[in-house]
């Protein structure tokens, strides 16, 4: 089952990155890195996951278990997990300095295509 | 102080600037310059903390703090921890010793901007500099991670500081794409180091690989070196680099240049000696042809270049490169070397790049064949020209002489001939680069006068003044600087299970290691010589023929379309991942 999760995060990856690769146009190519950037929490999330463990919340345990026996049991890892968290906040400020530049270069170029925006070269 | 009072000082160093960083745009409606009196201060103050710890760590006492002192149990540690080895603490020395100057040189420049202009690069600067000392000193991976994104975070907003000129815009969009993709590499290959050992303290992972590196371990180590070199700007990553340098301010150039691609090196560096067993592992041979490629090609391209700031942004990929051969030379010649041309190339480069954004801000000239005859109209800016270019050069009384021909012994030592001649190769490239630009832009006879010229502003000068002397000083004492210095750097990667045992203890020492320098060794002055001489003759050949076919090409390949240089960089990758895993 988690093979599928693997799976379909490295298509995404790929999928992102063939996007990148091969559009012209600068919306598109920020929309790729963050398919890229979803593939990898998928990826993460996945690689912490233990089979048949629950998540690695401490508070409140179900019914007659304690903390402690919840963190000695089969519980997620919560490091992979906090990855995750930090990844997703550092992306939120990339992909809104990605789309400050975006809308400049529209606003200057009238343009969106890579192509047409490539005065530095050579 | 003891060792455990000294490593409690370790997070002041960026947590100063940072402070700074949060504090600048709110000084700015105080006073429009305020903030950068007061980055001033924040990073005087950072470098006074690191030089307080700096007399224990040079005597080869590695400090280590865990924050929040979440100290190991049992050998396995969850918090985050700061070390300071020799090796780190001279990047982060020369961050904040090099970052003051470049503040003092920016009020003049750039002082008369606005408040809101100066309150964000204020911001900004800070941001960049605290990042990049958090890399030196950090001892966790996924922490250098978070330094390397905050580092890009803050250089994104640099690149694109001038927002009215489109080409800062374009440059912005280069770098956000290929460094959002490095940083992607740096991500999956430290959750999967994570996934395979349970560790992030580099210590411990040093402990978990030197037992076994499997394949995953390797394709980590791919990602996660492609990502560093991304930084740093090593062929085929470096598609960003000479846009990024060409679009922004001269300071700004001299800031990314002299500091921030260094941070790519040194991440490097820690992880394929400190992290990973580089004996048993192909990273030193990859490290190598990446850093002979950089840096035949970026010597290659800088001369061809017109655009000064472009021109000295394709050395720094050149230079990038020879740092690269260095840490690969495996000896402690080679890494000692590496170390100091680290610190050669932060102070010869920047002050390159702050002589051409003087030139370019005084005259509005970027092309040097529209430039000439600036020698006689700035003679001090001449002269900081000369003297950066000298340096990289390699001519004795300056630092770069002593740092090449410490690389040069290591791959000598290490009967590894053939980088050893591509290496001089590039170097005589890269003397004939900078002596046709030299040529062009300052002795060249002009007569006609420039549309505008301004005087230098006395602060300009400081920073000019202390950057001269500051290659001057690393030239002419290079047994006490190796001694004290470069030595214990290259202890503190070569004698990794010192390193990591002190991370993980608390404090530690690292073994004594000499590095054998003759400054009168005559087959390194007859190179020194002969490659200044045969520079000449190529410079001169080159002014004169028609841009040569293979060069054309070379330029061709740079398209300036941000999907090739994406296409570069993934190539690169999938190239190192093989190579690590099957060869």
């Amino acid at each position: 089952m988690i093979l599928a999760n693997y799976l379909a995060s490295a298509v995404l990856f790929c999928a992102g990155l063939y996007t990148v690769l091969t559009r012209r146009n600068l919306i598109k190519m920020v929309m790729g890195l963050s398919l890229m950037e979803s593939s990898t929490y998928l990826l993460f999330i996945s690689m912490a996951y233990r089979s048949g463990s629950t998540a690695p919340v401490l508070l409140s345990p179900p019914d007659g278990q304690s903390p402690q026996q919840l963190a000695h049991g089969n519980a997620a890892d919560p490091v992979l997990q906090n990855f995750c968290l930090t990844a997703i906040v550092i992306g939120v400020a990339v992909t809104a300095v990605f789309l400050t530049v975006v809308v400049r270069i529209a606003q200057h170029y009238r343009t969106l295509d890579a192509d047409e925006i490539r005065e530095l070269r050579g | 102080m003891t060792a455990a009072a000294l490593g409690s000082l370790l997070p002041l160093p960026v947590a100063l600037p940072l402070t700074g960083a949060a504090a600048a745009p709110l000084l700015a409606r105080l006073s429009t310059r305020l903030p950068l009196f007061v980055s001033a201060v924040a990073l005087l103050g950072s470098l006074a903390v690191l030089v307080i710890i700096a007399p224990t760590v040079y005597g080869r006492e590695v400090l280590s703090h865990f924050m929040g002192h979440w100290t190991p149990v049992r050998g396995q540690a969850l918090g985050i921890a700061f070390a300071a080895d020799p090796f780190g603490l001279t990047f982060a020395l020369v961050c904040a010793g090099v970052g003051t100057l470049l503040v003092i040189y920016t009020l003049s420049e750039l002082g008369g901007l606005g408040a809101r202009e100066l309150g964000g690069f204020a911001c900004l600067f800070q941001l960049l500099i605290a990042a990049l000392i958090g890399a030196a000193l950090t001892a966790d991976l996924f922490n250098l991670f978070v330094w390397f994104e905050v580092a890009a975070l803050a250089g994104y907003g640099l690149t694109g500081f001038f927002l009215e000129r489109p080409i800062a815009l374009e440059a912005a969009f280069k770098i956000l794409v290929l460094t959002t993709i490095a940083g992607f590499g740096i991500f999956i290959g430290a959750g999967l180091l994570y996934s395979g050992h349970g560790a992030l303290n580099l210590g411990q992972l040093h402990d978990a690989l030197a037992a076994h590196a499997g394949t995953a371990d390797l394709v980590a180590l791919g990602l996660l070196v492609s990502g560093f070199a991304t930084k740093a700007g090593l062929v085929p990553f470096h598609g960003w680099l000479p846009d990024a340098h060409e679009a922004a301010p001269g300071p700004v150039s001299a800031l990314f240049s002299g500091l921030m691609v260094n941070l790519g090196i040194v991440a490097a560096g820690r992880l394929a000696y400190q992290v990973f067993p580089a004996a048993h592992v192909p990273i030193l041979g990859a490290l190598m042809v990446f850093g002979v490629v950089s840096a035949l090609l970026g010597a290659v391209l800088a001369l061809a270049q017109d655009d000064l700031k472009r021109l000295l942004a394709y050395d720094t990929v050149s230079q990038m490169g020879v740092l690269a051969i260095g840490l690969a030379t495996g000896t402690a010649s080679g890494v000692a070397g590496s170390t100091y041309h680290l610190v050669n190339h932060a102070l010869f480069k920047s002050l390159l790049f702050l002589c051409a954004g003087a030139i370019v801000h005084r005259t509005g000239v970027t092309q040097l064949s529209k430039m000439g005859g600036l020698a006689k109209r700035w003679p001090l800016i001449a002269t900081a020209f000369a003297v950066g270019a000298a340096s990289i050069a390699g001519i004795p009384p300056l630092g770069g002489y002593v740092s090449l021909s410490l690389i040069h012994h290591g791959l000598l030592e290490s009967h590894q001939y053939l980088p050893y001649a591509f290496m001089l190769v590039a170097q005589v490239v890269t003397i004939a680069a900078l002596g046709r630009a030299a040529w062009l832009a300052f002795l060249r006879p002009r007569s006609e006068e420039y549309e505008r010229s301004e005087r230098l502003h006395p602060g300009m000068i400081t920073g000019l003044a202390g950057l001269s002397v500051c290659c001057f000083a690393f030239g002419v004492v290079p047994r006490f600087v190796l001694d004290r210095l470069m030595a214990p750097a290259a202890a503190g990667l070569l004698h990794a299970a010192d390193y990591s045992r002190a991370v993980l203890s608390g404090s530690g020492r690292l073994p004594e290691t000499t590095i054998p320098f003759n400054y009168t060794d005559t087959l390194e002055l007859v190179v020194t010589i002969v490659s200044i001489l045969i520079a000449a003759a190529v410079a001169t050949i080159y002014l004169r023929v028609k841009e040569p076919a293979p060069i054309r090409l070379l330029r061709a390949a740079h398209t300036g379309s941000v999907n090739d240089y994406a296409g570069y960089a993934a190539a690169g990758a999938i190239i190192l991942i093989a190579a690590l895993n099957w060869i």
